[in-house]
C-alpha cells in the first residue's frame, strides 16, 4: 500500500493504491482552504496538515486518521514582544529527540515542538540573529522552506531560508551560523554578491546514510556540500542540465550519491523547459545529470513544479512522486525509469509526501 | 451583555453556535472573552499580536468598526470573513 498526501489549493487530498499501480482519492480534508504541506510522521503515525485559511490566517492542524476528526495545535505562533505574526507555515518536520518536530514559517523562523507536534515555542535564537535585518523575502514571501536534522544527533541541523542563506546548528538550536560560502547569488550585481546576506536557498535536502552530504537547489544553480553545509560545489554547471533554476528538490535516502531535481526556466517563466516534464537524476553526486522521462508528457507540457510538491520515499527501488500546478501527480516505483499519472485532475498542487 | 454573530466556517470553532452573549466594553474586549471561552477561536479573528485578520470586518449597528469600538450592552458585534478576491 502506497499513501501519498497531496496539498492543493482546495484541501488536503489522500491517495491510496497499491505500490506501483493506480490510485484513488481515499479522502478529502481541508475542502476550499490551501493545504500548504502535508506529512505523516513516521514513528507516530501522526498526520500533520498546514492550512492557510482565505480570512482566517495560517494554522496548523494534527490527526490520527486524516479521515477522522482534525486537531489544531497550539502554535506556531510568535510570542508577543516579537511584533511578528505567522503569515504560513512551509514546513513540518519530524526531529530525532523522541517526540521532537520543527517547523519553518513566513517571515522567516523556526518553531519547535516537544511534545508529539500539539504544541510550539519559537526558536528565538535564530529570530534573534542580527544578520536578520539584511534578509530579503523571494516572491514566495521571506521563509524558512527546509530544515535538514542529522539522523542520530539531535544537536545539528541545517535550514534553508529564502533569502536569507543556509544556517547550521551545533547545540540543538541555542546558536546558529551562517554558511554560504561557494554559493553564488548571480541574480545580483557581481560586485554585490560578495557581502549579501540575500541568499535565495530554493530547496535542501541531507542524504541519511552519508549526514555531511546535502543537496541544494539555489535561484540559478545546483550545489552539494561534502562538509555537513560548511562549504558548497556547484553541480548544476555544465553537467546536463536543461536549466540549473527550480525547486523540487528529492535525494534517495539509501544511496548519498543519488539526488534528482525537477528543472524550470528561469526565472519568471518558472514552467518545464522546452515543453517537456523532466525529473533529472543524478548518481554521481551531481557531475552528471540524466533525464528520466519514460511516461511524463513529452509535447506541449508547461508545468509548475512547486518547492514542496517533490519526494521520495523509502522504497526499494525507490519511489518518486510530484505535484503540479495544473492538478497532475505523477509516479514512479522505478526510480524514475517509467512514470505513471497517478491523480490529473486535481486542484493546484502545493505538496506531495509520501506517508 | 453585547452579543456576538459569527457565520460561516468560523462558527465550528465556538461549538456551532451563530449567536453568543459575551461580556466586554470594546469589541476586542468580547473577541477576548469569547477566545477565553472557546479556545479553538484563538488565532482566527485576531492574529497571535492581537490585530484583526486582514480579511475579516467587523460590523457594529450597520458600520464597520476596528478593535477599539465602544459596545453597548444588547447590542449586537458581526464578525465576518471579508469578501476577497474577484
Amino acid at each position: 500500500m502506497t499513501e501519498l498526501l497531496v496539498g492543493t489549493k482546495k484541501g488536503l487530498v489522500v491517495l491510496r493504491g497499491t505500490r506501483g499501480g493506480a490510485m484513488e482519492i481515499a479522502t478529502r480534508s481541508f475542502p476550499g482552504e490551501v493545504v500548504e504541506y502535508a506529512i505523516r510522521d513516521a514513528r507516530s503515525g501522526r498526520y500533520f496538515a498546514s492550512v492557510t485559511h482565505g480570512q482566517f490566517g495560517p494554522h496548523l492542524f494534527y490527526a490520527d486518521d486524516p479521515a477522522g476528526q482534525w486537531q489544531q495545535a497550539e502554535g506556531p505562533a510568535f510570542p508577543s514582544g516579537t511584533g511578528a505574526a505567522v503569515e504560513r507555515i512551509w514546513v513540518v518536520e519530524p526531529g530525532v529527540a523522541d517526540g521532537e518536530l520543527w517547523c519553518g514559517v513566513a517571515p522567516a523562523a523556526l518553531f519547535h515542538s516537544k511534545d508529539g507536534g500539539k504544541s510550539w515555542s519559537l526558536v528565538q535564537s535564530l529570530w534573534e540573529v542580527p544578520e536578520r535585518a539584511k534578509w530579503n523575502p523571494g516572491a514566495g514571501g521571506l521563509c524558512l522552506h527546509s530544515i535538514c536534522p542529522w539522523p542520530g544527533d539531535p544537536r545539528r541541523l541545517a535550514i534553508g531560508i529564502s533569502a536569507g542563506g543556509v544556517w547550521l546548528t551545533e547545540d540543538g538550536g541555542k546558536h546558529w551560523r551562517r554558511s554560504v560560502g561557494g554559493l553564488v547569488p548571480r541574480y545580483l550585481p557581481e560586485e554585490a554578491r560578495q557581502d549579501t546576506h540575500m541568499h535565495c536557498v530554493h530547496n535542501m535536502k541531507r542524504a541519511p546514510r552519508q549526514p555531511a552530504t546535502l543537496y541544494l537547489q539555489f535561484h540559478g544553480g545546483v550545489y552539494r556540500s561534502d562538509d555537513a553545509g560548511e562549504s558548497w560545489t556547484d553541480i548544476g554547471t555544465g553537467s546536463g542540465l536543461p536549466s540549473d533554476f527550480g525547486f523540487p528538490l528529492a535525494i534517495d535516502p539509501h544511496d548519498p550519491n543519488r539526488a534528482f531535481v525537477i528543472p524550470l526556466v528561469a526565472d519568471a517563466d518558472r514552467v518545464t523547459p522546452e515543453g517537456k516534464v523532466r525529473v533529472y537524476e543524478t548518481r554521481d553526486r551531481g557531475t552528471s545529470w540524466q533525464a528520466l522521462e519514460k511516461g511524463l508528457p513529452q509535447s506541449q507540457a508547461y508545468l509548475t513544479v512547486l518547492r514542496q510538491a517533490f519526494c521520495s520515499d523509502a522504497g526499494k527501488p525507490l519511489g518518486l512522486y510530484f505535484g503540479a500546478q495544473s492538478g497532475e501527480v505523477f509516479g514512479s516505483t522505478d526510480g524514475g525509469q517509467t512514470w505513471s499519472t497517478l491523480a490529473a485532475h486535481l486542484p493546484p498542487v502545493t505538496s506531495v509526501r509520501a506517508a | 451583555m453585547p452579543k456576538v454573530i459569527l457565520t460561516g466556517s468560523i462558527c465550528q470553532h465556538v461549538g456551532g453556535l451563530s449567536a453568543i452573549e459575551v461580556v466586554g466594553a470594546t469589541a476586542r474586549d468580547v473577541i477576548t472573552t469569547l477566545e477565553t471561552s472557546y479556545p479553538a477561536l484563538r488565532g482566527w479573528v485576531v492574529d497571535e499580536q492581537g490585530a484583526l485578520r486582514r480579511h475579516v470586518k467587523l460590523f457594529l449597528g450597520g458600520e464597520a468598526v476596528s478593535l477599539d469600538a465602544p459596545i453597548a450592552p444588547g447590542e449586537e458585534l458581526h464578525i465576518v470573513a471579508a469578501i476577497s478576491g474577484g
